[in-house]
């Protein structure tokens, strides 16, 4: 059966945070009190240390001679703090125990009595601090030199090293045990950011500690809601679109069969009105939801068709501006959005100019009626979906839901332009639109 | 007395399209959904095909693109959505027009008679090239765009595209102000009424380099007009 450490660990974030901690000052208390028991021991004579010295004798003498050399070499590697040798030639002064020599007696006693043992003296052949180092006659009359005390502690020894990667591994251990608790909320973070409605988006993993997890679950039933409620309106979008649409097809065609020219002008106009309510508000839900590609566009033929086609229904409406300028648009998106603007100059001023200029990296569209302009305190206003011009503006009220502004306000928006209404000097009001000619960053 | 075959589900608007059809001198068959259309064809003689886009059963895209596997016959497509997508798709189906409701009466009848002008010309409606170059432009006459050499887009009106159109496909002839008056009437409502010369203003100032001196569009003098431009079909 496979252990799994996570079905022992605390279920909530607090909980693992503690636990982190807890295990990381025990463990760190009981690294550095075991290495400082086992490598710091200074005072003589070391903790087991001619005990130690004693079975490894044993090793030796237990092998043939001619392999205790290899054998020696490896127990250097292994414990080099003894430092063995194998002496050629029995040294000069081997000549019993030194009784003098207390601290070699007592190594010698503790070492046990099959071992000869004295001080290394000084000597050409003999390694450096010889007076640290004591000869071993071993019993069949081989010698081996090691040293008295073990080799001070060492910045690159391996017990040095040993805490060094434990000082090391420690903090990064407990960096990346953060990193992994954090981690999921990064994740939150970064799946709200990217939220787009009309895209797919792969739900946030429900996995992690309970928090999380119930965090998680929240926001994907949040993101399973939104989805819902853009849906439906989708289909709210489409449903009654068609079938108001279908709706006034039917009374258009029932408008044909009046015989009475005025009724049936009435109500043709009636129709229109209605149409073009229809129209603006289905254009004004939907334009969050379009997604396509920019074109090159001519915004200047863009405004003189417009314009023209105002002039041919009698309207006073003038362009004035270059005859071609280049600029990156969505052509229907933009063109209803001018159309909207100069409708609204023709309705309320005699005349309506319609200005273009080149203002490198922008293009500016100025819009002006001698109308009777809108005061300053109703021009934000005047943007915003569902707000009607009052009295002062002099609006009848075929002026439909007064969504006319704010669909250019947000295609101009969505172009990464700007709209703003001024005022004319004497009176009437002007709509500057200001429209990026290098290519916008986002659209939707 | 050319026979049209009304494809709509919606009872009453199949009944008022009927009837005002009729008074404008046309036979008028109705189905309320796709399923007979075949027979309806083979019954007898259908110039041309109301089909609306949203049916019950097979849609009007659908039905559209089976019909253009083994027939000819003229399809006008109506339907109460107006996206810009909608209407290519469906003249990328192999519709010939495409109308969206509510329309005008009498610009269904406009429509009606322009298909049916075009379909009885010498040329088949299947053979008429969809782009039209010249001089480093391009019109798309399928979804009605105008493109420079640059490939930007240049916004024309509709009477102003028809013109454009027509003078295109006759490039090399002069044409009186008559004879534009004709062909453009019917592609387009809003043209009826409007001066050539105005139209042929507009364009100028759109699409010549310079208006006053005009290249492309070449005014004869006593004559009428002359498209001068080398136009190719694709």
């Amino acid at each position: 059966m496979r252990l799994d450490i996570r079905a022992y660990l605390p279920n909530r974030v607090s909980g693992q945070i503690v636990v982190l901690l807890i295990v990381s000052l025990v463990a760190s208390h009981a690294i550095l009190t075991f290495s400082f028991l086992y490598y710091h021991r200074h005072d003589e004579p070391p903790l087991h240390f001619p005990e130690q010295l004693a079975t490894l004798m044993e090793l030796i003498s237990a092998n043939p001679t001619d392999q205790r050399e290899t054998l020696i070499a490896s127990i250097n590697r292994a414990f080099p703090r003894f430092e063995l040798a194998q002496l050629p030639t029995p040294p000069a002064t081997v000549s019993g125990a030194a009784s003098s020599d207390y601290e070699v007696a007592g190594f010698a006693h503790r070492m046990g009595p099959n071992y000869r043992v004295m001080r290394l003296p000084s000597g050409p052949s003999t390694p450096a601090a010889a007076g640290d180092r004591i000869v071993i006659g071993l019993h069949d009359g081989e010698f081996v030199s090691a040293r008295l005390v073990p080799l001070p502690f060492s910045w690159f020894g391996p017990s040095a090293i040993t805490l060094i990667v434990i000082l090391i591994s420690m903090p990064l251990l407990g960096v990346w045990a953060a990193l992994r608790l954090t981690g999921p909320l990064r994740r939150f973070a970064s799946a709200a950011e990217n939220f787009d409605p009309n895209g797919e988006i792969a739900p946030i993993p429900e996995h992690g500690p309970q928090e999380i997890r119930v965090a998680a679950r929240a926001l994907n039933q949040m993101r399973e809601r939104i989805k819902g409620l853009i849906d439906d309106r989708t289909r709210m979008l489409a449903a009654v679109s068609h079938d108001l649409r279908t709706s006034i097809t039917r009374l258009r065609l029932q408008c044909e069969f009046i015989d009475n020219e005025s009724a049936r002008a009435k109500m043709l106009g009636e129709l229109a009105h209605m149409e073009s309510m229809v129209e603006s508000v289905l254009h004004f839900l939907r334009n969050s939801q379009t997604g396509r590609q920019t074109v090159a566009l001519d915004i200047a033929t863009s405004l003189q068709a417009i314009c023209d086609q105002f002039a041919d229904t009698g309207r006073e409406v003038g362009y004035h501006g270059p005859d071609h300028a280049v600029i990156r648009a969505h052509p229907e998106d933009l063109h209803r959005a001018l159309t909207n603007l100069i409708d609204n100059a023709v309705r309320h001023g005699a005349k309506a100019d319609i200005k273009l200029t080149l203002t490198q990296p922008t293009v500016t569209i100025a819009i002006e009626d001698d109308g009777p302009g809108i005061p300053d305190a109703l021009k934000q206003a005047m943007l915003e979906p569902f707000v009607r011009g009052d009295a002062a503006r002099g609006m009848d009220d075929k002026t439909g839901f007064g969504l006319g502004l704010s669909i250019a306000h947000a295609v101009i928006e969505a172009h990464g332009g700007s709209l703003t209404l001024l005022n004319r000097v004497p009176h009437g009001l002007v709509a500057q639109v200001v429209l990026p000619q290098a290519e916008p960053k986002t659209l939707h | 007395m050319p026979h049209i075959l009304s494809v709509e589900d919606d009872a009453e608007i199949s009944r008022l399209v009927g009837r005002y059809l009729r008074a404008a001198d046309f036979r008028v068959s109705m189905l309320p959904d796709g399923r007979k259309i075949e027979r309806a064809l083979e019954d007898g003689r259908v110039d041309l095909i109301l089909l609306d886009l949203m049916l019950p059963g097979e849609d009007g895209l659908s039905l559209c693109r089976r019909l253009r596997t083994h027939s000819s016959v003229p399809i006008i497509m109506v339907t109460a959505k107006s996206d810009e997508f909608d209407r290519i798709v469906g003249l990328e189906m192999g519709a010939d027009d495409y109308l969206s409701k509510p329309f005008n009466p009498r610009e269904l009848l406009a429509r009606i008679r322009a298909v049916l002008r075009r379909a009885s010309a010498a040329t088949p409606i299947a053979d008429r090239a969809r782009y039209l170059a010249f001089s480093g432009w391009r019109i798309d006459c399928l979804v009605r765009e105008l493109k420079d050499p640059n490939g930007t887009r240049i916004v024309l009106t509709g009477a102003e595209f028809g013109l454009l159109q027509v003078l295109c496909e006759r490039a090399g002839r002069v044409l009186s102000r008559e004879q534009l008056l004709d062909l453009t009437q019917g592609r387009s409502i809003d043209s009826l009424g409007r001066s050539i010369d105005v139209l042929i203003s507009r364009l100028r100032r759109k699409i010549e380099r310079d208006p006053h001196d005009p290249g492309i569009i070449k005014t004869v003098r006593s004559g009428g007009y002359l498209f001068a431009a080398k136009v190719e079909a694709s």
